[in-house]
C-alpha cells in the first residue's frame, strides 16, 4: 500500500534520512520507533507529502506522492493525527468531525446549504463520535475537553475521512498511563469498524508499541536499524539498547 | 440580538441562545420599518449609511471573524462599488439601481479575484499589509488618473431609479432618500444578511471556521485552505462592493477618501466595536459608530479623540465588543489570543 | 545634469526623513513585534512641536542661525510620549497582532485630534527660516544648505544607531531580545525595561524626523497618516525589523518618488505601491528581512 524506497533527506549538510526503505501492506499495524533526532518526524513529513525527499521515491497505492501536499493526500486516502494535539479550539466536537466528512463528500464549497439540515453529514459524524466515545460531549467546544478527549478528537476527525491508511504521530503522548490503553483500544476498534486498512504510528511508549504492532521499524540516526516483528525486536539486544534503552538520547 | 455566536455549536444550542435574541432582532426590524413614520428626516438620513456599512461589514466579518484574516484594505472594494454607481449613472447612462448593484458586485468580484488570489497566500500581519498596499494602490490610482476618476474631487452620482418605479425628482432628494431609498436599502441589507446567515451555517462556513482555528489540521482533513480563503475574500469583496454602491446615492458624490487606509481601519474598528465573534456584532458596531460619531460631532469636532479612546478601551478591556458585553461572554476565542511568531507564514 | 542632481538631492532629503521614521518603526517591530501605525503620528507631533519650539525660542532671544537646536530640542523633548503609549500597548503584548495593530490605530486617531486640539487646523510653518542657511551650489544645482544638514544629521543618526546596536552592551541586549525573547529573558534581561526603552527610541526617531522636516514644509494635521503609508512602504521593501532595510528602503522610496514626480507625476505613489506589492509577493521578508534589528 505504502512504499518508501531509498529515501534521503538533506537539510544543508545534515542528513536527516539516509537510504530509508520500508513497505507497509494493507492490514498492517506498523510502529516506527527511535530516539529523538532519529528522523521520525522527517519521515512522517516525507510520507505525508509535506516534504519532498532529496532522492528516493514514495508511493501510495502505486502513485507517486512526493510533495503532493495534505489536501490531495487526504483525497487519495491517507490521513494523519498530530503529536501535539491540534484541534479546532472553537469548534464543537461534532463540528470538528463534520469538517472531515464535509471535505470527504466534496461539500466544502457548498455555500448556501444548511449544514444542520444535512442528515448524511450529521449521521456520519455522530457515528464517528460514538465510536470514539465522544457522543455525550458532541456540543462541547474542543478547547474545553480534557487532554485525553482532545487526543481522541484529533484522531477521530482523521478517521472521519475514512482513509485507507492512517498515520498516528504519538497518539498517546501527553496522557496518563491509564488512558493510553483506552485510547489504543478505541483506535484499533474504530479502525476495524471503519475499514481502515493500515495504521502507521510513531510512538515512544514501548508497552504500547509492543502491545499493538504487527511490525516495528526502528530508526537510528536517519537509517533503518531494524524492521521486524515485535518478538524479534525484543530479542535483539543491540536494537533494544540503541533505540529503546535510551528513548530520550 | 444577543449573539448566535460565531462558534455556535449545534442546532439545539442555537435554538436556546436564539430565543431572546430573536425577540431583539424582531424588535430591531420593526423599529427600522416604522422609523420613517416617527423619526425626523435627519436621523433617517443617518440610517442610510448604516444600511450601507451594515452590508460591507457583514462581508468583512466573514473574513475577520469567520476566516481569521484581518484586512486593512477593505475600503478598496467599498470604493469600487461606490465608483461603479457613479460611473454607471454619469457615463454609462444606466438608470436601474438593480443593474447597478449587480454591476458593483460583479466589478468587486473581478477586482477581488486576482488580489485575493495573491493575498490569501499570506496570513496575519503580511495579509494585512498586502491588503493595505492594494487599497493604497487603488487610492493613488483614483487621485492621479483625473480623467477617469475625477481625481481628488471624485465623481458625482446621478439620477437612478429603484425597481424601475421610483426616482428622485429634482428638489425632492431628501424625500426620496428617506422614503423609497430608505426601505430599498433596508431590504438589501436584510436580504444580504439572510444570505450571509446561510453562508456561515453552510458546510463552506464550517470549513472557514476550521481554517481560522487551525489551518494545518484543516489541510490534513482535505480542506483546501487557499481556495476557501480565496472564496471568502471574494464574497466579502462582493458585499463591500454592494455596500459601497448603496453608499453612493446617499453621499451623492464619491471621492478617493472612501478607499484611504484610515477608512479601512474604521471598517475594522466598527467590526471590533460591535464584536467580531457574533454574527450581528458588526451591524451593531456600524450603528453605534455612525450615531455616536454624529452625536459627538454635534458637540465637539474631535470625534477621533473620543473614538480612539473607545477603540483602545474595546481592544484592552472588551475585545469581543459590545456583543460580547451584552452576551456576557467577554473572553476571546482561542485563535485570537495565542500569539504566533511573526513571519510570512505561507498558507500551506 | 543640474536637473538630475536636483531630483536626486530632493529624493535623498526625503529619504533621510523617511529613514528616521522607518527606523523607529523597525526598532519597535524588531523587539516588540508590533507594527506601530502611530509612528506617523509621532512624526506629525514632532513637526508641530518643532514649529512651536522654534517660534518660542526665537521670541525668547535665540539667535536665528541656532533654530536647529530648538527643533532638535523639541523632537527630543517628545520622548515622554513613548513610555505613555508603551504603557497602553503593554496591555496587549500577549494578544494576537491584530489587536496590537488596532491599538496603535487607536493612538493614531487620538493623536490626530490632539494635534488639532492644540494647534488648530490651519497649516503651520517656520516661515523663511528654511533658507536662512543659504543655498549651496552642487554640480550646477542650487540646494538649500538646510537640506544638506538634515541629510548629514540622518546619516549621523544611522551610523550612531548602528554603533549603539552592534557595539554597546545595551545594543546587544536589544538585539538578543529581538532574536529570541525567551532566551534573553532567561539570561536575566529586564524585558519590561527594554521594551520601554526601545519604544521610546522608536518614538524619538519619529518625532525627530518630524521636527527636522518642518522648516522645508508646513505642518498639517494629515501629515502623520500620510507619512505612515510611506514608512510602511519603506519597511516592507527593506524587510520588517531590519535597520539596513530601513536605510535602503528609504532611499528607494525617497529617490523613486522624486524621480517620478519630476518625470511622470501621475505614477508617483502608484509606482511605490506596485513595488511594495511586488516585494511582498516575491520576497515577503523584504530585501533585508530576517536580519537582526
Amino acid at each position: 500500500m505504502l512504499r518508501v524506497e531509498g529515501v534521503r533527506k538533506l537539510y544543508g549538510d545534515f542528513c536527516a534520512l539516509e537510504e530509508v526503505s520500508l513497505e507497509i501492506q494493507a492490514g498492517e499495524f506498523v510502529s516506527i520507533i527511535g530516539p529523538n533526532g532519529a528522523g521520525k518526524t522527517t519521515l512522517i513529513n516525507v510520507v505525508t507529502g509535506l516534504l519532498k525527499p532529496t532522492s528516493g521515491t514514495v508511493h501510495f497505492k502505486d502513485r507517486d506522492i512526493r510533495g503532493i501536499g495534505p489536501v490531495r493526500l487526504a483525497k487519495l486516502g491517507m490521513a494523519r493525527s498530530f503529536q501535539l494535539v491540534t484541534i479546532f479550539p472553537e469548534l464543537s466536537v461534532l463540528e470538528a468531525i463534520q469538517v472531515a466528512i464535509v471535505s470527504r463528500l466534496g461539500r466544502g464549497t457548498r455555500l448556501f446549504h444548511a449544514l444542520a439540515a444535512d442528515r448524511e453529514v450529521r449521521d456520519q459524524a455522530l457515528e464517528v463520535a460514538e465510536l470514539f466515545g465522544l457522543q455525550d460531549k458532541r456540543d462541547a467546544r474542543a478547547r474545553q475537553l480534557p487532554q485525553g478527549d482532545k487526543k481522541l478528537l484529533d484522531v477521530a476527525s482523521a478517521f472521519a475521512l475514512r482513509p485507507e491508511c492512517i498515520l498516528l504521530d504519538e497518539p498517546t503522548s501527553g496522557v496518563s498511563t491509564a488512558e493510553k490503553n483506552t485510547i489504543m483500544q478505541i483506535v484499533v476498534q474504530a479502525s476495524k469498524r471503519m475499514g481502515i486498512r493500515s495504521i502507521i504510528q510513531v510512538e515512544h511508549d514501548m508497552d504500547i508499541v509492543f502491545g499493538y504492532s504487527d511490525r516495528i521499524v526502528a530508526l537510528h540516526q536517519g537509517k533503518v536499524l531494524a524492521d521486524a516483528s515485535p518478538a524479534e525486536i525484543q530479542a535483539d539486544e543491540q536494537v533494544m539498547s540503541m533505540v529503546v534503552g535510551r528513548p530520550t538520547h | 440580538m444577543a449573539g448566535p455566536a460565531v462558534a455556535q455549536t449545534s442546532p439545539r444550542a442555537g435554538a436556546r441562545a436564539f430565543a431572546p435574541g430573536a425577540w431583539v432582532l424582531a424588535l430591531a426590524v420593526l423599529a427600522v420599518l416604522v422609523a420613517p413614520l416617527v423619526v425626523s428626516p435627519y436621523y433617517l438620513t443617518k440610517m442610510l449609511p448604516f444600511f450601507a456599512y451594515g452590508v460591507v461589514l457583514l462581508g468583512l466579518n466573514l473574513l475577520v471573524g469567520y476566516t481569521g484574516l484581518l484586512s486593512f484594505g477593505h475600503a478598496l472594494f467599498l470604493g469600487v462599488g461606490a465608483y461603479t454607481v457613479s460611473v454607471a449613472t454619469t457615463r454609462l447612462e444606466i438608470r436601474s439601481f438593480e443593474v447597478i448593484l449587480l454591476l458593483a458586485a460583479l466589478t468587486a468580484a473581478i477586482v477581488a479575484a486576482p488580489i485575493g488570489a495573491l493575498c490569501v497566500r499570506y496570513v496575519k500581519i503580511y495579509f494585512g499589509m498586502l491588503t493595505l498596499a492594494f487599497g493604497m494602490l487603488f487610492y493613488s490610482f483614483l487621485i492621479k488618473f483625473y480623467a477617469v476618476t475625477g481625481g481628488d474631487q471624485g465623481l458625482r452620482v446621478a439620477q437612478h431609479s429603484l425597481l424601475g418605479l421610483f426616482e428622485a425628482r429634482s428638489g425632492e432628494r431628501v424625500r426620496f432618500l428617506t422614503g423609497q431609498f430608505y426601505y430599498y436599502a433596508a431590504a438589501v441589507l436584510a436580504i444580504l444578511a439572510l444570505v450571509m446567515w446561510r453562508i456561515v451555517r453552510s458546510p463552506f462556513g464550517l470549513c472557514l471556521r476550521s481554517i481560522r482555528d487551525n489551518p494545518e489540521k484543516a489541510e490534513y482533513l482535505g480542506v483546501s485552505v487557499r481556495r476557501h480563503r480565496w472564496y471568502a475574500f471574494m464574497l466579502s469583496a462582493v458585499y463591500a462592493g454592494i455596500g459601497g454602491a448603496l453608499l453612493g446615492p446617499v453621499t451623492g458624490q464619491v471621492d478617493p477618501t472612501l478607499v484611504y487606509w484610515t477608512h479601512s481601519g474604521n471598517l475594522v474598528f466598527m467590526v471590533l466595536l460591535g464584536g467580531f465573534t457574533s454574527f450581528f456584532g458588526p451591524l451593531l458596531g456600524a450603528f453605534v459608530f455612525i450615531f455616536l460619531q454624529d452625536q459627538i460631532m454635534s458637540v465637539v469636532p474631535y470625534w477621533r479623540l473620543v473614538f480612539g479612546a473607545i477603540l483602545a478601551a474595546i481592544v484592552i478591556f472588551a475585545p469581543t465588543g459590545l456583543m460580547g458585553l451584552l452576551s456576557q461572554r467577554p473572553t476571546l476565542p482561542r485563535w485570537a489570543v495565542l500569539r504566533q511568531a511573526p513571519g510570512p507564514e505561507h498558507a500551506n | 545634469m543640474s536637473n538630475v542632481v536636483d531630483v536626486l538631492l530632493s529624493g535623498v532629503f526625503a529619504a533621510s526623513i523617511l529613514f528616521l521614521v522607518a527606523a523607529g518603526l523597525q526598532v519597535v517591530f524588531g523587539v516588540l513585534k508590533i507594527f506601530n501605525l502611530a509612528c506617523g503620528s509621532f512624526y506629525a507631533l514632532g513637526a508641530y512641536v518643532g514649529v512651536s519650539a522654534v517660534n518660542w525660542s526665537l521670541a525668547a532671544g535665540l539667535p536665528r542661525p541656532l533654530f536647529v537646536l530648538a527643533l532638535v530640542g523639541g523632537g527630543l523633548a517628545l520622548a515622554f510620549v513613548g513610555p505613555i503609549v508603551e504603557r497602553l500597548l503593554r496591555t496587549v503584548y500577549d494578544r494576537d497582532e491584530a489587536f496590537q495593530l488596532l491599538l496603535t490605530f487607536a493612538v493614531v486617531l487620538m493623536l490626530e485630534d490632539v494635534t488639532q486640539l492644540v494647534w488648530g487646523t490651519a497649516p503651520y510653518s517656520t516661515g523663511a527660516l528654511y533658507l536662512s542657511y543659504g543655498q549651496a551650489l552642487i554640480l550646477g544645482s542650487t540646494v538649500p544648505v538646510y537640506n544638506l544638514l538634515v541629510i548629514g544629521a540622518s546619516v549621523l543618526i544611522a551610523v550612531g544607531l548602528g554603533l549603539v546596536l552592534t557595539r554597546t552592551r545595551w545594543g546587544r541586549i536589544v538585539r538578543a531580545t529581538a532574536d529570541n525573547r525567551e532566551m534573553a529573558e532567561a539570561l536575566g534581561v529586564n524585558m519590561r525595561r527594554v521594551y520601554v526603552q526601545v519604544f521610546t527610541l522608536g518614538t524619538v526617531l519619529g518625532t525627530l524626523g518630524g521636527a527636522l522636516v518642518i522648516p522645508s514644509t508646513t505642518a498639517i494635521s494629515e501629515m502623520g497618516i500620510e507619512l505612515i503609508v510611506q514608512a510602511f512602504a519603506v519597511v516592507v521593501i527593506g524587510g520588517l525589523g531590519s535597520m539596513r532595510g530601513a536605510l535602503v528602503g528609504a532611499l528607494i522610496v525617497g529617490v523613486l518618488r522624486a524621480v517620478a514626480i519630476a518625470t511622470r507625476p501621475e505614477v508617483e505613489m502608484l509606482l511605490i505601491y506596485l513595488i511594495v506589492i511586488g516585494v511582498l509577493v516575491v520576497r515577503p521578508r523584504g530585501l533585508f528581512g530576517g536580519a537582526a534589528a
